[in-house]
């Protein structure tokens, strides 16, 4: 009997060696809608997504939650990709948006369930003794605090060193905004720094000691 | 709008530590995590795509895993009053924050599903247990790695699937299509499909190489001196290179295949052959009955196969079997000569093809072969040693036929024989820069390439040897060469 015949398009199922290929061409490849190019978008970017939510976030959890979220979205929307050759500013933009997303959510649950949600930071769990941690999950609380264009602001240029330009261009907001917004977050914050009783004196410093 | 002096962009000391304290502890994931999110990642995709509908909510990162809700007396109070404008509106925020994350449909592109393993880095089919590893693709083929076999899959694209068969048995069940390409490496040899179901298995120990196809056709490209084979259902081919011999044998294939059909199909490549290489026909004494007839056996490392097929060809274009095969035959003289050398090629007795060159001159038997024989004597004299003698013979192959095929294999070829010559190291990366150069996706421009990049590492050491390891990953991520280019490129 012979067998029926098929058009349907055969689709990309594994990932060879691509370490070597360069970003265009895994751009290229995602817009066709290959999957070893996601599977290498991943490999490339994922550490990138993952560190910066992490940070943003300050949950490991979190930020795994948020990479498959980024790399979701990538994946559906790769088509509308136009520079291939910008592949990583692609990843970052979507990972900006789903970190956006995310803390608007936050904020939206905590106002319907009246209770604003637990912080569940996990940042330096397993290296930080109980102090450390504890003073880290208080400034993710107030980090909680702020709205979440603030937030990311703040994240964007304190936790990775962005320049105002670059968190400017990443938010799409002018320079004079994101300075603005970012004098507003690191005045709150700061001032929850300072109001913390010993708290300079508890938090260490890039040599390992004491400020 | 209230101006913002730089000044209040500085840092505190205590928020630059807190920072600094983020981005210490803050670590890169590791490879087991990286790997286990990816799996992740597809299985979500597939996940949604499978069930997505109209208004179906995706991927929502609020997926209990935050603590969830608790049941506050605000809220008891606030469910207990009714509310149920606000809770439209909460349904309408719902919608609209937490919606705004989700996927949007999209038809489905992922469709393929592995059995009995998964598929690795590499497209190596990992086996789980010893049932083999199955590989399901969305228009219908299957193909199957018997238990114990390695493969790998090394690209599938919507022009086709390439796959290589490193050891063991493998089964194919090919939807038919005019879209796709079909390629299966099965060690050195290059399997052309175009929707059939067939078995593939290869030996790498004893460099046995063996199709069975049970229906549609294929084309078999390699290290077969004849050409490539174009196999028809119900037919077998085994290849053993180190006797240099193939036999073609008939099957029942599923197709109906008859002895009858068979002879119409074959009929005169298997008179042919029977005639000019009455030795080279019969099957092994042992031979399974199911293997209705036929033995068409031949040499295709021999002219004889070649000849055959030529006659098939010719036949099919009114020429009659009598037609001899390509250019390059002279005289009756010649024609004898060839027969005596299909049967020494199927029975591996090279003395005897170098007897009959010795005997007859070596340069009128150059000036006077065909291009199928040069390179039998090339590969006789290599096996024996000759290397000054298969020099020659190449030499006249790529002289004498510089326009032909094997005037390329002769190239690479040439290389080999350098190889395993003194001194001769420089001169084999020569010979397959010329080879790579002249067919840069030729039958050997995987083994050319690899092998310049071997040489050229032994020569000149890793850093020279490095972009031709990175050129090799690009082009043959599956390649034979692949693990030492990668060794390579790890190379300090």
């Amino acid at each position: 009997m012979p067998l029926p015949r098929s058009d349907i398009p055969l689709t990309l199922a594994v990932t060879a060696s691509y370490r070597h290929v360069s970003d265009a061409d895994v751009g290229r490849g995602l817009i066709a809608g290959q999957s070893w190019a996601i599977a290498e978008t991943w490999h490339r970017f994922a550490p990138m997504v993952l560190a910066t939510a992490e940070r943003a976030l300050g949950s490991r959890a979190e930020a795994q939650d948020v990479a498959q979220e980024v790399f979701c979205r990538l994946y559906r929307k790769a088509r509308t990709l136009r520079e291939p050759e910008s592949l990583r500013s692609f990843v970052f933009s979507f990972a900006i948006r789903v970190l956006k997303s995310e803390l608007r959510s936050r904020k939206t649950r905590g106002w319907l369930s009246f209770h604003r949600p637990e912080t569940l930071v996990d940042v330096g769990a397993d290296t930080l003794d109980v102090e450390a941690r504890d003073l880290l999950r208080r400034f993710y609380a107030r980090l909680d605090r702020l709205s979440a264009e603030d937030r990311l602001v703040f994240a964007l240029r304190h936790l990775e060193s962005m320049t105002v330009e670059e968190v400017g261009a990443a938010l799409e907001l002018s320079t004079s905004t994101v300075k603005r917004r970012l004098a507003h977050a690191t005045g709150r914050i700061s001032r929850m720094l300072e109001s913390e009783v010993g708290l300079a004196g508890r938090l260490p410093t890039r040599g390992g000691g004491t400020t | 709008m209230t101006r913002v002096d730089d000044r209040d962009l500085e840092v505190s000391p205590a928020l630059g530590a807190m920072t600094a304290l983020i981005q210490q502890q803050v670590q890169p994931p590791t490879a087991a995590e990286l790997n286990e999110g990816l799996r992740a990642l597809f299985h979500r995709i597939e996940r949604i795509e499978e069930n997505e509908g109209p208004g179906h909510g995706h991927g929502q990162l609020d997926d209990g895993r935050r603590g969830g809700w608790r049941w506050s007396w605000r809220r008891a109070v606030a469910v207990a009053c009714g509310a149920t404008v606000v809770a439209a509106a909460v349904a309408v925020l719902v919608v609209k924050t937490v919606g705004t994350s989700s996927l949007s449909p999209r038809a489905s592109e992922l469709a393929y599903s592995v059995e009995g393993g998964s598929v690795v880095a590499g497209g190596y089919l990992r086996q789980v247990g010893r049932g083999g590893v199955k590989l399901s693709f969305n228009e219908g083929s299957q193909l199957a790695l018997m238990p114990g076999a390695r493969g790998r899959l090394l690209s599938v694209d919507k022009g086709g699937a390439r796959m290589a068969v490193e050891q063991g048995t493998a089964s194919f069940r090919i939807t038919p299509s005019g879209h796709h390409l079909w390629l299966v490496d099965v060690g050195p040899f290059l399997v052309t499909v175009k929707g059939t179901v067939f078995t593939v298995s290869w030996d790498a120990g004893s460099e046995r190489f063996e199709l069975r196809l049970r229906r549609g056709r294929v084309a078999v490209s390699g290290p077969i001196s004849g050409g490539d084979l174009e196999l028809r259902a119900g037919q077998r081919v085994v290849v053993n290179l180190p006797r240099a011999e193939t036999l073609i044998t008939e099957d029942a294939g599923e197709d109906g295949a008859t002895e009858s059909s068979t002879t119409s199909d074959v009929g005169p490549a298997a008179a042919g052959s029977a005639a000019e290489a009455p030795a080279a026909a019969p099957l092994p004494s042992g031979k399974p009955r199911q293997e209705k007839s036929s033995a068409l056996a031949a040499a295709s490392s021999s002219p004889a196969l070649a000849a055959a097929k030529a006659r098939r060809r010719g036949a099919a274009a009114g020429a009659g079997p009598s037609a001899v095969p390509s250019s390059g035959r002279p005289s009756a003289g010649t024609t004898e000569g060839s027969r005596r050398w299909d049967q020494a090629m199927a029975g591996g007795d090279w003395d005897r093809i170098l007897d009959d060159v010795e005997r007859d001159g070596v340069t009128s038997t150059l000036a006077a072969a065909s291009d199928e024989e040069l390179l039998a004597l090339a590969n006789a004299a290599r096996y024996r040693r000759r290397m000054d003698l298969a020099r020659e013979a190449l030499v006249s192959e790529r002289r004498r036929f510089p326009s032909s095929r094997r005037s390329l294999d002769a190239t690479y070829l040439l290389g080999r024989v350098e190889e395993a010559t003194m001194g001769g190291r420089a001169r084999a990366v020569r010979w397959y820069d010329e080879y790579l150069s002249r067919a840069p996706a030729g039958t050997y421009a995987s083994e050319a390439l690899g092998r310049k990049m071997t040489l050229m590492n032994e020569l000149n050491g890793a850093s020279r040897a490095r972009p031709l390891a990175e050129e090799y990953l690009r082009r043959f991520p599956g390649g034979s060469y692949a693990g030492s280019a990668q060794a390579l490129m790890r190379a300090p």
